[in-house]
């Protein structure tokens, strides 16, 4: 319980420095965001009229006790292009984006732990001479140029799949709910997710076939064997599930990783999520959005970490963080 | 052994002085002997976006650099990204040499004012946007007198007269005035009822309202490459927001396809006097909620920006001295000055909004201390042709047909999506998931290709009333040197920046005031020539010593080179 408590107060010790190199970067980056206001008709005024709105005419050391205290009760300010407040904007994409990262990692890591166990159990032969370097080429691909092909063959080729966004031109849903279980929003969501499987896939696939190899080589295997087992349920019941779980710890921290990794391949199918918003906030400048989103980001990723940690104790009870007396 | 060696660091530092006084000495003596030469002049720094973000102007500003080594410059071309260039530019005015620099086209820019005034009146030359430097009495005059001159006749006397003043003293060094490209479907959309509205083309307002449907489909699908930023009546947020609140809420006036601004939701403007204008409303308009447009919420819509509440728009309406209702529907606005541009930069650019919405949301404490730009209507109110059915601003914003409009649009609904990446919008296009490309940014050539297998893709170019152009710094020599700012000039060929840079998509740019602009527009004869700007350089005294350039005589070089 101790232990825990200490890794809850490390994760909080992590976000504060996260937050605080946040601030300072984007203070210390070159571009005033007042100049994105610049027009034939700005002037002086306006620029003192919006860095006070913007809170910079404070003394730095000032904003930064302001942004930490706000932080602290979740406040990340107002978007200073939109003028909305951060939250709203950044919840408002949030959902698109876990779907699109939740949907491609579970068919990425179901695909790549069986496939991955299956390699293991062919090796020597000539499907691991195909399928390993297969792997490695999609795993190493650019995101971007792997979307391009996708789209390019599926949806501008043959048409089965539209060419970006999240739905159809004007459809109108009652619900947040409605919406994400439409099959217009699934047709959508096929090649962006298709996209970011292929390119995650590799990890798990991987991973999963180094671990039964080892897993493979050990006594209890033997002993199934000798017991007269057959292949099915030795290499699922007994070696699978021993090797699976650096993948689950992987799927965890997979998660938190890419779910601030999905900027190319939101850019390159419009899909409306946090990356992208990201992205246009820096080049503008706004401070607050790329702040919260990257702290958002973050927060994912530490509790993701977290997650694993107690994931893994829970899988397999010889990873302890109690002590024993 | 310590005194030894104490004594010998001694004479050390005593023969390095005065060896150092040797030195110097012969040092002052070059220098006397070199005060007839000038120096050579520094290494020149051209600003431009960088590639990656535009491949257009940083291609161009290769191209410029190029021809400048040949009189012997040392030019060094720094891509930037372009808030970066911005800031430089604008808030360190005396640290850059020179900068590529573009002006949009707007329909309030239909009027030459903004352009010849703001550019370069001297008052905006220390924060406003006369980052160039250039100051010119007689400029000042011209620019002034044009703004107050409401005699149309008179008027272009004076904007001719301010363009020739900035061909003689190139403050700039225009180059092109780029094509705007989009493309849309015509078994979709009638192509005659696809209007170009000059220097603008063939997205906009009145488009918007007439387009007719070829066939079944009734809803305008478009693309933005930008998310939207806000929908917001008091809030000059962004370029394609803008698309939006055009449509939304009207104005007493708008900028017609002539250019010309025309009564609107106002049926008659006219000048009592040179300070006095009156409009008379239109009979019959609602809100988007069915209430009545009343003289009241012009009014309104003409105070609500004059405060503190909506900064962006202040300054149109801060030569608004006073309005006086004259009956219902008649309305008389007491002007501080004469005001040329009064029709198409106030009453066409002022949106009406509606007293009963705004005046508790300005006045009570919903807005909480800030200004009303941070206050986003769930449901925006306006008068204009179209309403909005529903906006994620990030996603798609749908605007439905406004029935009861006195000039309802054709269409059913107006859609735009934001799509991010470019060729995906073009496969959008083929594929008819979109039917309007209203935002290309790629090559030109690549939708000519699909024209010619998909014949219903129609391509739509028109020459913008923006321009694109170099921004010496007049505050830093050389620049401050007409000669030298002449030589520059001649040594850039625009009609190769169309071809090299722009693919064609553009015409040569010599003023301020674009082509498009073809009642204000003065032209001219260039010939560009590099034999010619040599011979002007060295007129001026300048010398080639090395195959380097060098100031004329007794100049010396005093500025370090941007690091």
């Amino acid at each position: 319980m101790l232990s825990l408590l200490s890794r809850f107060l490390q994760m909080l010790f992590v976000l504060w420095v996260v937050a605080t190199i946040l601030f300072f970067l984007f203070r210390l980056m070159p571009g005033d965001p007042t100049v994105a206001y610049i027009d034939t008709n700005f002037n002086e005024e306006q620029v003192r009229q919006l860095k006070k709105s913007f809170g910079l005419d404070q003394p730095l050391h000032v904003q930064y006790v302001l942004y930490l205290g706000n932080l602290a009760v979740g406040e990340f300010g107002n978007s200073f292009h939109q003028k909305q407040p951060v939250l709203k904007i950044l919840l408002s994409v949030l959902p698109n984006t876990i779907i699109l990262t939740l949907s491609s990692l579970i068919i990425a890591y179901a695909f790549g732990s069986l496939a991955g166990a299956w390699l293991a159990w062919r090796r020597g032969t000539w499907i691991e001479g195909v399928m390993i370097p297969l792997v490695l080429t999609l795993r190493a691909a650019p995101e971007f140029w792997l979307g391009m092909v996708l789209l390019s063959i599926f949806g501008f080729q043959l048409g089965w799949f539209p060419s970006g966004g999240a739905n159809s031109a004007g459809a109108l849903y009652t619900s947040e709910w409605q919406r994400i279980t439409s099959a217009d929003f699934l047709r959508h969501l096929v090649l962006p997710a298709a996209t970011l499987a292929l390119y995650l896939q590799g990890l798990p696939l991987l991973l999963m076939r180094s671990n039964m190899l080892d897993v493979m080589s050990e006594d209890f295997i033997t002993m199934a064997r000798m017991k007269g087992l057959s292949t099915r349920a030795i290499v699922l019941r007994h070696a699978a599930r021993n090797a699976l779980l650096p993948v689950a710890t992987a799927f965890a921290l997979g998660f938190g990783a890419s779910i601030g990794g999905n900027v190319v391949i939101e850019t390159v199918f419009s899909w409306p999520g946090l990356g992208r918003l990201l992205v246009s906030a820096v080049a503008a400048s706004d401070y607050p959005i790329a702040q919260g989103a990257f702290f958002i980001i973050s927060v994912v990723l530490v509790v993701m970490n977290f997650v694993a940690d107690l994931l893994y104790s829970a899988l397999d009870p010889r990873v302890s963080h109690a002590r024993r007396g | 052994m310590a005194m030894t060696r104490m004594k010998l660091a001694f004479s050390r530092r005593r023969l390095l002085r005065t060896g150092l006084s040797i030195g110097l000495m012969s040092g002052l003596v070059i220098s006397a002997a070199e005060a007839q030469q000038g120096d050579q002049i520094r290494k020149l720094v051209l600003i431009t976006g960088a590639q990656a973000g535009d491949p257009q102007e940083f291609q161009s500003a290769q191209l410029i650099a190029q021809e400048w080594r040949k009189l012997g410059l040392d030019v060094e071309v720094r891509g930037m990204p372009r808030p970066q260039v911005s800031e430089l530019v604008w808030s360190n005015r005396d640290k850059w040499d020179v900068t590529m620099w573009r002006m949009v086209g707007r329909p309030e820019r239909s009027d030459p004012d903004e352009l010849v005034y703001n550019l370069f009146h001297s008052s905006t030359r220390e924060k406003g946007y006369n980052f160039v430097g250039y100051q010119n009495p007689e400029y000042d005059k011209v620019a002034e007198a044009q703004r107050g001159e409401i005699d149309l006749a008179k008027r272009k006397v004076l904007v001719e007269k301010a363009q020739d003043l900035i061909m003689q003293d190139l403050p700039y060094f225009f180059l092109v005035y780029p094509k705007n490209v989009i493309a849309f479907n015509s078994n979709v959309w009638k192509k005659d009822s696809i209007v170009e509205q000059s220097g603008i083309g063939v997205r906009n307002f009145w488009t918007f309202i007439g387009a007719t449907p070829a066939g079944a489909t009734k809803d305008m699908v478009l693309n933005s490459a930008d998310p939207l930023l806000s929908i917001n009546p008091l809030y000059i947020s962004g370029a394609v927001d803008s698309w939006l609140t055009d449509l939304v809420w009207d104005r007493l006036m708008r900028v017609g396809p002539d250019g010309l601004p025309k009564p609107w939701s106002a049926e008659e403007v006219k000048y009592i006097d040179p300070t006095t204008v009156e409009i008379k409303l239109r009979a019959g308009q609602t809100w988007h909620d069915g209430k009545p447009v009343t003289i009241e919420d012009v009014i309104y819509s003409f105070e609500a920006p004059a405060g503190d509440k909506s900064p962006m728009y202040k300054p149109f309406v801060s030569n608004i001295a006073g309005m006086e209702k004259i009956d219902d529907k008649t309305l008389r606005f007491k002007l501080k000055t004469p005001n040329a541009s009064f029709f198409t930069s106030v009453l066409a650019k002022i949106n009406l909004i509606p007293k009963h919405v705004w005046e508790p949301i300005l006045s009570g404490d919903t807005l909480k201390g800030k200004n009303a730009e941070s206050y986003q209507e769930a449901q925006p109110i306006g008068s204009g042709p179209f309403k909005v059915a529903r906006f994620k601003l990030q996603e798609e914003t749908v605007l439905e047909k406004n029935a009861s409009h006195w000039a309802a649009p054709k269409m059913d609904r107006w859609i735009l999506r934001i799509v991010t990446n470019t060729e995906a919008a073009v496969g959008m296009l083929k594929r008819g998931e979109i039917n309007y490309l209203s935002d290309y940014r790629g090559d030109p050539k690549i939708l000519e290709e699909i024209g010619k297998t998909q014949p219903e893709i129609t391509l739509a170019a028109t020459v913008e009333m923006g321009f694109r152009h170099v921004g010496p710094n007049l505050r830093r020599p050389p620049f401050d040197d007409i000669n030298f700012r002449k030589a520059l000039m001649l040594s850039i060929n625009r009609n190769v920046q169309v071809q090299a840079a722009y693919n064609g998509y553009a015409v040569p740019a010599n003023s301020q005031v674009s082509s498009a602009l073809t009642a204000w527009h003065k032209s001219e004869q260039f010939k560009p020539s590099i034999e010619e700007a040599k011979k002007i350089l060295e007129k001026a005294g300048y010398r080639l010593v090395g195959g380097k350039l060098h100031y004329p005589d007794g100049k010396k070089e005093t500025l370090q080179s941007l690091n």
